[in-house]
């Protein structure tokens, strides 16, 4: 079969080309679908692809920020008021991956990449999907993504840190830069009167998608961020956690060395 | 930044070079950084076809059957290749140099021995065209037990990873299931010594990840013969190769490389070739096959992993004594160029340290991993790494500065080495002393005094020592090769090289191999009685109707009119047969 390409001006008419076809896939910077087409996949031979610049948009609303599905890792580092995701975006792939990944592909990456969506998750993102009228949490998009990956998703929305310090993210690697993940941390942590209050942990490559760790969150929840009050979180760290084993890293390493790396990351160590 | 010390060796060195120690523009830097470079995928050929292999999915397998009429049928399919399509369908790779038996097929047709090997390839019109037929393609597969540590494929009951060498190493001298360095008695230094200190040291498989992936293009010219562009680092080694492999007289092929888009040792393989090269023959257009980035690596072959334990004896004063060394190279499932890696590490052993007793044993073993082949300084770079680490771990155990340590046992001008060749232009004294300053990491005065060229050859560290303890251990059985003599067996007499008895080929070739575009066999491959490969009249290609080539005498008709050097040289040796160890590879045999 040869590969068709199709191209729509709007969201809602490439949507409902994408629901239409079992062996179309969308194409949002290509660095997931063209790998594959490279690769000679049968699983699709048809992409859609979509014009519409809403999808590279974007919108700070009070303290939440929409960002466009379209929106590239380069283009969120060109943005000012994404400084706090700057960390982030600089550490998926290389210079060339950047300029074309986008945080709508983000999400559909499969394990161990998809590390900003770590971010988003920790920042209490919400998903919209072309025709799906209210957002979605992504922590609930994330659990029927492998799913129903018919959808298009055209922006997320997240929590602006209030304070720069309160957003950390950490992303373990072997290789510096553009190593893939061992794990990756993200953490929003408001702090009122030097107690944690309403804690967002999340971690990377750590299951099958980004997921959110929420026993490590209620653990930190009213405590200080020090070495006795971070304890409880720390042994939550892996809690009811079955990390994958890959090339990388195997299971028992990630559960090992995931409570040294939460640590640094609540103590603010993390190199 | 680079800082020339030219206080060392003064003397040694003439300053008035033209080249050595100046700063050079290397000659193809403008054409690489203004884009102006012409790589082999830069050549463009009206109506190029692409080439695809299909590749086992499992370690170790038996192909019960292979179903290719629905890939022949689907769009834009020109031909699909199996084993029984390559005229000469095993090789080994340094056959050129007269040393290893053929053990590997371009494209497997009986078994596959590693996660990876090719076992089909589809020539199409696109190289989506190719994938689409590849996935219609069944095989019925019989998956078999595999071993992926060197160690386990050395146990007795271990699966045989390459039925060439059923005991899983590679045969050394025709004699021994490993490499030998025997230099004085390493049993007495142990002896004698103050202390005995051991370590295992491993080493994984690195690819060299060119950013040019591994490929050919092949097409035919006007004059019967074929072109093809290759990144290959090694031209006449892979125009070698390719005219074994596809039975036609090497002066058929006309090879142009020239720029290598990032080799490392990765290139020398010399697979793409030879397989574009008969998708050329087999259609009559230009094909191309080309490694995509998975492949590259996944089945390009990388350096091989490698497992080393080492034994030091050392002395009251911190001198080695005795070093004792066992070394398993994973040559992956085939050899390349695994086993002559092993003859540089030997040739290497026991690094640049003077010690009176060394024994060493280096086996190549094969397993069910991606087939290891050449990367910089392979055979040194893993066994450097264990000599070092080992070098550091004795420091500690004794108490001693490790830089003061590697001085003093340190190599010297004059001094005897474990291969038996007297050692010079020694500079390891001088790069510890250099490492002490720009580390920061202080030694005594009396070793900042000392030089390469000084103390060297005296005494024992000059010559061999008087008596040096050998032992026939891991002898092979030679007339059923491979087979590894077991504990109890009883001793065979020492054979000498020219007693050993001629030993068959092994069966791997059912089907008789066909040739194509009337090329008659090379003399220098061709095949002789009795070693599995049929001589009788074969299968004609015939041109296809869109391209026709001129019409190609056969090599005897030309030879009635025009002698060529083809038909007129003396016949040359067989070089399909067993091919026995040449001293030429790496100078280390002596007799």
């Amino acid at each position: 079969m040869p590969v068709s390409v199709k191209t729509y001006a709007g969201v809602e008419e490439a949507a409902r080309a994408l629901s239409a076809s079992r062996s179309a896939r969308f194409f949002g910077g290509g660095t997931l679908v063209m790998r594959a087409l490279n690769e000679g996949t049968q699983a699709f031979d048809t992409v859609i692809r979509v014009t519409d610049p809403a999808l590279r948009q974007v919108k700070p609303e009070g303290d939440r920020l929409t960002i466009g599905a379209g929106v590239t890792m380069a283009a969120v580092l060109a943005n000012r008021d994404l400084a706090f995701l700057h960390p982030v975006a600089r550490s998926i792939g290389g210079p060339a991956v950047r300029t074309m990944a986008t945080i709508g592909g983000n999400l559909f990456a499969a394990c161990p990449y998809g590390d900003f969506t770590v971010a988003l998750l920790a920042l209490d993102g919400a998903v919209t999907i072309a025709g799906g009228g209210r957002a979605l949490n992504l922590d609930d998009f994330l659990k029927v993504r492998d799913r129903e990956p018919r959808v298009i998703v055209t922006s997320v929305t997240i929590t602006r840190p209030r304070d720069a310090q309160a957003f950390r993210f950490h992303k373990v690697s072997r290789i510096k830069p553009k190593g893939i993940s061992v794990l990756s941390i993200a953490a929003h942590l408001p702090q009122s009167g030097g107690r944690v209050n309403n804690a967002r942990v999340a971690y990377g490559a750590m299951g099958p998608t980004p997921l959110r760790v929420t026993g490590v969150e209620r653990a930190l929840e009213g405590r200080s961020l020090d070495a006795s009050g971070i304890a409880p979180a720390l042994a939550a760290a892996t809690e009811r956690l079955d990390p994958p084993t890959d090339a990388l890293a195997s299971s028992w390493y990630r559960r090992e060395v995931a409570p040294v790396h939460l640590r640094r990351l609540l103590l603010n160590q993390a190199g | 930044m680079i800082e020339f010390r030219k206080d060392l060796f003064r003397d040694e060195r003439d300053d008035n070079l033209n080249e050595i120690g100046k700063p050079t523009q290397r000659q193809d830097m403008v054409g690489h950084v203004t884009g102006r470079s012409p790589f082999y995928d830069d050549h463009a050929f009206e109506g190029l076809l692409h080439l695809r292999c299909l590749r086992s999915p499992h370690h170790h397998a038996r192909l019960r059957s292979i179903e290719v009429r629905d890939a022949e049928r689907s769009p834009g399919v020109h031909r699909v290749i199996l084993a029984k399509d390559v005229p000469h369908n095993l090789n080994t790779l340094l056959s050129l140099m007269g040393f290893g038996l053929d053990d590997e097929p371009l494209i497997s047709g009986g078994k596959v021995s590693y996660k990876g090997e090719p076992v089909a390839a589809v020539v199409a019109e696109s190289e989506r065209a190719a994938y689409d037929a590849i996935a219609k393609i069944r095989v019925s597969w019989e998956v078999l037990p595999h071993v992926l540590d060197v160690e386990d494929a050395l146990k007795p009951g271990a699966v045989t990873v390459n039925d060439t060498y059923p005991g899983n190493t590679f045969t050394y001298h025709d004699k021994y299931d490993h490499q030998k360095l025997r230099f004085g008695d390493v049993e007495a230094a142990f002896r004698q010594a103050d202390r005995v200190i051991e370590g295992r040291y491993q080493m994984s498989p690195i690819e060299q990840a060119p950013t040019e992936t591994c490929g050919a293009i092949a097409a035919q010219e006007n004059n019967g013969r074929f072109v093809c562009y290759t990144s290959t680092q090694a031209l006449f080694f892979s125009l070698g190769t390719a005219a074994k492999l596809l039975n036609v007289p090497s002066n058929r092929l006309h090879f142009i490389g020239g720029t290598v888009g990032g080799g490392f040792g990765g290139k020398v393989d010399s697979l793409h070739e030879p397989m574009a090269i008969l998708g050329c023959m087999l259609t009559g257009r230009p094909v191309k096959y080309m490694f995509d980035r998975a492949e590259e690596m996944q089945v390009g072959a990388p350096r091989g992993a490698e497992r080393w334990y080492l034994k030091d004896a050392v002395g009251r004063d911190g001198r080695i004594l005795g070093r004792q060394l066992t070394g398993y190279f994973d040559a992956g499932a085939y050899t390349r160029l695994s086993s002559y890696a092993i003859h540089k590490s030997t040739g290497h052993l026991p690094g640049p340290y003077t010690i009176p007793n060394v024994k060493s044993d280096v086996y190549c073993v094969f397993t069910n991993r991606t087939p290891s082949t050449a990367m910089r300084g392979f055979g040194i770079t893993g066994v450097d790494f264990a000599i070092e680490s080992h070098m550091d771990v004795v420091a500690h155990e004794i108490g001693m500065n490790p830089i003061e340590f590697r001085i003093l046992n340190a190599y010297r001008d004059g001094d005897m080495k474990a291969h038996r060749r007297v050692a010079k232009n020694t500079a390891l004294i001088e790069c510890c002393q250099v490492v002490s300053e720009k580390a920061n990491w202080p030694i005594r005065d009396d070793f900042r005094r000392m030089a390469s060229s000084e103390g060297g050859g005296v005494g024992e560290a000059g010559r061999v020592p008087n008596y040096t303890a050998t032992d026939q251990n891991g002898l092979v059985d030679t007339r059923n090769r491979g087979i590894k003599r077991r504990p109890g067996d009883p001793e065979r007499p020492f054979s000498m090289p020219g007693t050993i008895p001629p030993r068959a080929e092994p069966a791997r070739q059912p089907t008789p191999a066909p040739t194509y575009a009337g090329g008659g066999p090379l003399p220098g491959f061709a095949p002789t009685p009795g070693t599995g490969v049929r001589s009788e009249p074969r299968p004609s290609y015939a041109p296809s109707t869109t391209y026709s080539p001129q019409p190609v005498a056969p090599a005897a008709s030309v030879a009635s009119t025009q002698p060529t050097p083809a038909s007129s040289a003396p016949p040359t040796p067989n070089r399909t047969g067993p091919n026995r160890f040449s001293s030429s590879v790496s100078g280390l045999r002596r007799r």
